[in-house]
Formats: C-alpha cells, structure tokens, sequence
C-alpha cells in the first residue's frame, strides 16, 4: 500500500470531517453519528462478507459482545470506558474466533454459514437476556458524565470526529485489503475455495483472519453506541437489526468495494431522513421509502451504488472514446 | 433642558399616547385577534405509530391530542397570555435509537417540553437526550424503576413505577382471595422474556411464597409467539387455581383464547400490566375468552366524568378505548398546568415547578400528583374485571363500579 492508495480514504473522511463545523443542528450531528456508526459496523461485514465471500446474517452477535463487554466492565466494574472500548473490541474478535473457527472447521459455506452465524446471535441474544450480569431483560444503563475520560463528549461534534476516525480506520483497513497478499488470497478464496486451495492459499487462516478484522471492526461500532446512547438490552445489542443494517449498507453501496458500506449506510439513512422530513407527517413513509431503494438496487444495480458509478463511468468512457473519431474526422 | 429635548418629550409621549391608544382600540375591537398573537407553546408529543408498538403509541397521540384541543378550547394557557398549545409530533419508530434522534429533532424544534414515549427503552434513551438540554420529560408509561431512579433531574413519570403496581397488585390479590375464602392456593406464571414480563415473574417468584401462594411453574416464551397450545397443556396438567399472564396484547389474546379453546377455567386470571386484559378491543373481538379476567393496570377514574366523554371521543374516531388515552391526556393536561405554573416556557422554571408543587392528575385516580426523585408518588394502578362485556374496576373501594367475581364458576 503506497501513500497514493491513502489518498481517497484521507480525501473522503476529509469532507465527513467538515461538515459537524458548518454550524449544523444537534439532530443532524446525532444522525451522522448514528450513521456512521452502522457504518463502520458495515465495514466490519463487509471485510467477511464482501471481500470474503462469507455471508454473515449474525454480526449482531460481534456488535452486541463490544457493546455489552464495554458496558458490563463500566457498569459493573468500574472500569474505565476507554478501556472497556478495547476490551470490548477484544472480546468481539473472541467471538469472532470462535464462530468462524466452529463453523469453517466444518467446512460451512453459503447460506449454511448464513444460517449459523444466524444462530449464534440469536443464542447470545437470549443468553443476554436471560443472565444475571448482563442486567437481564432491564438491559444496562451507562451514567450520564460527560468527560473525556468517560467517552462521553458533551459536543457531539467530537463524538462525531471520534467515531469518523475509527470509520476512516476502517476505510484504510479495506484499502490495504484491496492491495496487500492478505486481501488476494481472502479474494481467491471468495471466488473459489478449491482453486486457491490448489494454489497454496490456506483458507481456513484466510476466513479466521477475515473474521477476527471483521469482528474487530463491528464490535467496535457496538462500543461507540453503548457509549453515544447510554443503554443497550439484549434486542438492541443482539437482535437482528444490526445484523440486518450491517448487511444492507454495504449491499446498497457495493460489497467488496472500499467504499460500499459508508456509501450504502449514507444513502439508505440518508434518504430514509429527507423523506421523513419532506412527508414528515406521514408516520413510516421512510420505511417505504428504504423498502422501494432497496429493491430498485437489488433489481438495477447488482454491484451497489459503487457497482453503478464505475458502470457508469465506463460507458462514459465509452461514449467519450466512441465520439473522439468522429470529432477527428 | 432644551427646548428640543421638551419637543422630543412632547413627541414621545404623543406616539406613546397613540400606540396605547390604538392598543385599546384593538382590545375592545377584535379581542380574537388579540387572542392569536401571543406565541403558541410548542409542546413534544414523542409516541410509537410505527413499528411493533404502533398500535398503543397510536392511542398515546390521541390521548394527547384530545387533551391539546381541550385547553386550546378553554382558551390556552392564560398565564401566557392565552397561548395556544401546538404539538410537535414525534414518532420514536418502536425503537431506542429513533427515540434519541427524534428529542434531537423536537430540541431542535424548540419545544417547551416532552411528553410521552410509551415503552422503557425508548424513554431510556428519549430521557437521556433530552437531560443533554435539560428540556422537561414527562414519561407517559415506561414503567422500568431505573428510568426516574438513575437521577436525570428533567425526567418525571407520570404512571406508577413498575415496583410501586407490582407491590399494590399483591396486595389487592391477597385482599381478593381472603375475601372469597382463600380459595386460590397455586399459582402458574406465564410471560414474555422481556424486561417486563420477566422482572415481574422474578419478583412474584420470591414474593407469592411469601404471601401463601405456591408457584407450580412459571413459563417463559418469547415475543412475538405464535402458537400457546404447548403453554395451556402444561396449564391444563397442572391445574392451578390462578394463571398470572405478563405479555403484549397479542400473546396474552392467544393465550386466552387458546386456554378456552381447550376448555382450561382456572379459579382465576389474574394479569399484572395485562397487555389485553383491560383493551376494549379484546373484549369486542373475544368476548367469552376476555370474560372474567382480573387486571392491575393503568386505568382512569371512573368516578370522574370526563373519562366517559373521553372515551366517548375515542370510540367516535373509530379507535378501541385503552388505558393509553387517558394517560397521555392526563399527562398533558399536567404539563400544561406546570408550564401554566411557571409561567414560561423557560426549561429551569418548568422543572423548578415539576420538582416543587402538586399538580391535578387529569382522569387519572391520583388524586394530587406530586413528583418526589421524578416519580408520582400518587400514582396508583387499579384492579379492574372484564364483565358484561365491559372493562369494570373492582379495586380499590374508593374507585369500584362492581363487585369482583371470584372464583369463576368452573
């Protein structure tokens, strides 16, 4: 990876970066933050999923260990938030681990794997919810102190920098993955086991490797929601929905592409808010909304939003070339 | 003085003169008018209307609305200069992330105050962000303790706590079984694994052995669940005298209906925050399964005639009477009374007043609401019967309309 290859992440956190300062109502900062949040969450899948070719439908089960590891080590016992961030995102690649060692040992593919990581976040979700340390079904309450010792900024603004950081952390992950050996042999391995098997690529330690980024990163998003919305339960740290927005980000906006989850999560949540506020008074019509995008990239655009720029860039090129002889002429 | 300053005098006080009395003329011209022009209040109404609990945040909106019509009609809030209240609605989606960003949207909005929320982890997170701007919460059910107990100084409930209900439906069970002859003696606990339903079984689990009740078993399913048949055998083979239910509307239908389907007429229902226990709706659709059913809930006085008119208004806007109307009318009724108080839409003179007097409880049984840590130390739930196909309160004396039937016949 060259410093050329860091220059569009830079450039693109760069412009995320100066919106908060352009004097922007709290309910636009709270929203970049809540989106950048699953964001990042989309990353973490899309590393497995997108450049792996492992369909997870369970990385609630990495986003809720983050959330409830760093919320349990403040709550319970006392331990500094920022620590608890970095155990959380420990224990997320723990997790991580475990799933993908049970389930690629047994050789799980496709929707199998699908189903099992399903599984999984559905076990923990109900462990959750049922034990006694997790604060049960009453969920876990963080206290209220701002501070930066907290990891509570009472400017959302910092919040907003801090999570565009690790969102921009991520961006650099993926670009390394699309450049180094590492991210050639996850490739190889997406687009056919056997045959990078043949040629020396190990894939049980190419999909732990991916698995354990990809845990890394989701659970890191569970940490920062913990901590920017103070309360989490067992439906919002391992129910479906985030296994579901982890997904959907990156297949709107092109999986397996560096850009495709910030892209997707922007243009998803982004919309479902301009529709809320243009036909505010009709309760879900944002929800139709995501409903109708959704089905108009899956119909239109197999690639993603991402997929669709290129392909749209390439036929420019096309036109651009196809007219240069007639100009000459 | 110079002359000049005696003209400019002279012209003040003539355009002073003219202002006053071009003021009065307006007065006594076109009152109305004047009426209009003090700003309206605006006041966040935040409830669920989509996602799972749309149907219950439907009936909170109305409840609120039906209370902003009436003060607009009585003429406003008059310590304001008959300010009308405006409400800014705000759907929290049924889910916790939706509910913060939408106090973003309301702050933004500039509203005077919050009321309402519904479920515990929407007024989790809806509470916290609001005590970011120290803007006024009045929580209309989220019934979790830890939602006033965690210290947020702009958050009040309205509604009684979960601990304060659970504490008055054991006593009203043991007060209705003693009456009766102590005929209840065993006891199974069906819920939902959520906050609510499972706190509570935890509770009656320690607390009913204590009371003399014995706990055959308590049964757990999640929600949504499709199917009770497996729940009402286990009820069927182990007989018990009472069937405690804590689930949503929609499992707590199944669950009756299932139960006398198969023909199984324990000496009692007997639902704490029943989800259908005490909705009209279910007495409508499921008349025979919703007979007899015992609730301790939400529920409006009786005895005060303006819950009949407001039930009225509910029924005529085609919508199924629940206790979640008259709570959010009443809590909004409330609020308006302390911003009335205040005098202002100021966020610390609205607190300062909420922490510090007493307020009148709307159709509420409360009596005088008073907020001691936040919550309303008068709030009280009441035992209410499904009879003659009717929702009827049975407990306490003071608001009864019937005498509880108890045990059912079998």
């Amino acid at each position: 990876m060259t410093a050329t290859d860091l220059l569009r992440p830079l450039l693109v956190v760069a412009v995320f970066a100066v919106v908060p300062w352009l004097g922007v109502s709290n309910a636009t900062l709270n929203f970049l933050v809540y989106m950048l949040i699953v964001a990042l969450a989309a990353q973490g899948w899309n590393i497995l999923g997108g450049f792996g070719g492992q369909y997870s439908f369970g990385h609630a089960a990495f986003f809720g260990t983050g959330a409830y590891a760093t919320a349990i080590l403040q709550v319970q016992l006392g331990v500094n938030a920022w620590v608890g961030l970095v155990c959380g995102v420990a224990a997320g690649v723990a997790v991580g681990l475990f799933v993908g060692f049970l389930s690629f040992r047994s050789g799980l593919r496709g929707s199998y794997f699908a189903l099992v990581t399903l599984a999984f976040a559905e076990v923990f979700r109900v462990v959750a919810n049922a034990a006694g340390f997790t604060g049960g079904a009453a969920g876990l309450l963080i206290r209220l102190e701002p501070g930066v010792a907290t990891l509570q900024f009472a400017d959302r603004r910092i919040t907003c920098m801090l999570v565009l950081g690790f969102v921009g952390l991520g961006l650099v992950i993926s670009t390394w993955l699309t450049r180094s050996r590492f991210g050639a042999h996850l490739i190889a391995v997406r687009e056919n086991e056997q045959a990078a098997e043949a040629l020396g690529v190990d894939p049980m330690r190419v999909k732990l490797g991916a698995i354990a980024l990809s845990a890394a990163l989701t659970a890191l998003a569970g940490c920062l929601y913990a901590q920017y919305f103070l309360f989490i339960d067992a439906t919002i740290a391992y129910g479906p929905w985030i296994s579901v927005e982890a997904l959907l980000a990156p297949l709107v906006g092109g999986a397996g592409t560096v850009f495709g989850p910030l892209i997707g999560a922007l243009a998803l949540h982004g919309l479902g808010e301009a529709t809320k506020g243009i036909a505010g008074s009709v309760p879900g019509i944002d929800l139709v909304v995501f409903g109708v995008v959704l089905i108009l990239v899956i119909a239109f655009l197999p690639g993603g939003l991402m997929g669709g720029l290129a392909r749209l860039a390439g036929r420019l090129r096309t036109i651009a070339r196809g007219r240069r002889p007639a100009v000459e002429a | 003085m110079t002359s000049s300053d005696h003209r400019r005098d002279a012209s003040l006080s003539r355009r002073a003169l003219l202002q006053a009395g071009a003021a009065g003329a307006a007065l006594i011209a076109a009152p109305a008018v004047l009426r209009a022009q003090a700003p309206a209040v605006k006041l966040g109404i935040i409830q669920p209307v989509t996602g799972a609990l749309a149907e219950a945040g439907e009936l909170g909106r109305l409840g609120a609305e039906l209370a902003i019509a009436d003060i607009n009609a009585a003429g406003g809030l008059k310590a304001l200069g008959g300010a009308r209240i405006e409400m800014v609605f705000a759907d929290n989606r049924s889910n916790p992330e939706a509910a913060a960003q939408e106090v973003e949207r309301l702050q933004g909005e500039k509203v005077a105050a919050i009321v309402g929320g519904f479920g515990s982890g929407l007024c989790m997170t809806a509470t916290q962000a609001a005590a970011r701007y120290d803007l006024p919460y009045l929580v209309d059910v989220g019934v979790a303790d830890s939602i006033t107990t965690r210290g947020l100084k702009n958050t009040f409930r309205m509604a009684p706590s979960f601990s304060m209900a659970t504490s008055v439906a054991l006593k009203n069970l043991v007060t209705l079984n003693d009456a009766a002859g102590k005929p209840a003696k065993t006891v199974v606990i069906v819920h939902e694994d959520g906050l609510f339903g499972s706190g509570l079984a935890k509770l009656l689990g320690t607390e009913l052995p204590k009371l003399g009740f014995e706990v055959l078993e308590t049964i757990s399913h999640p929600t949504p669940a499709r199917d009770m048949s497996n729940i009402a055998l286990r009820i069927r083979s182990l007989k018990p005298d009472l069937v405690i239910p804590s689930n949503y509307y929609g499992e707590f239908v199944l669950l009756a209906r299932t139960m006398q389907q198969q023909r199984i007429r324990p000496k009692a229902i007997y639902a704490i925050f029943g989800g259908a226990a005490s909705s009209l709706r279910f007495v409508k659709e499921f008349p025979q399964a919703a007979d007899g059913i015992i609730d301790c809930n939400h529920w409006h006085d009786p005895k005060n005639p303006r819950s009949a008119e407001i039930r009225r208004r509910t029924e005529a806007a085609g919508k199924s009477y629940v206790y979640n109307v008259p709570l959010n009318y009443s809590a909004v009724t409330l609020m308006a009374e302390a911003i009335e108080a205040a005098g202002s839409v100021e966020s610390a003179k609205i607190l300062e007043v909420l922490s510090s007097r007493d307020f009148g409880s709307g159709v509420m049984p409360y009596g005088r609401s008073k907020f001691v840590e936040g919550q309303n130390v008068s709030a009280l739930p009441l035992n209410t019967q499904i009879q003659d196909n009717d929702v009827k309160v049975i407990y306490p004396d003071a608001f009864a309309q019937v005498k509880p039937v108890f045990p059912l016949k079998a």
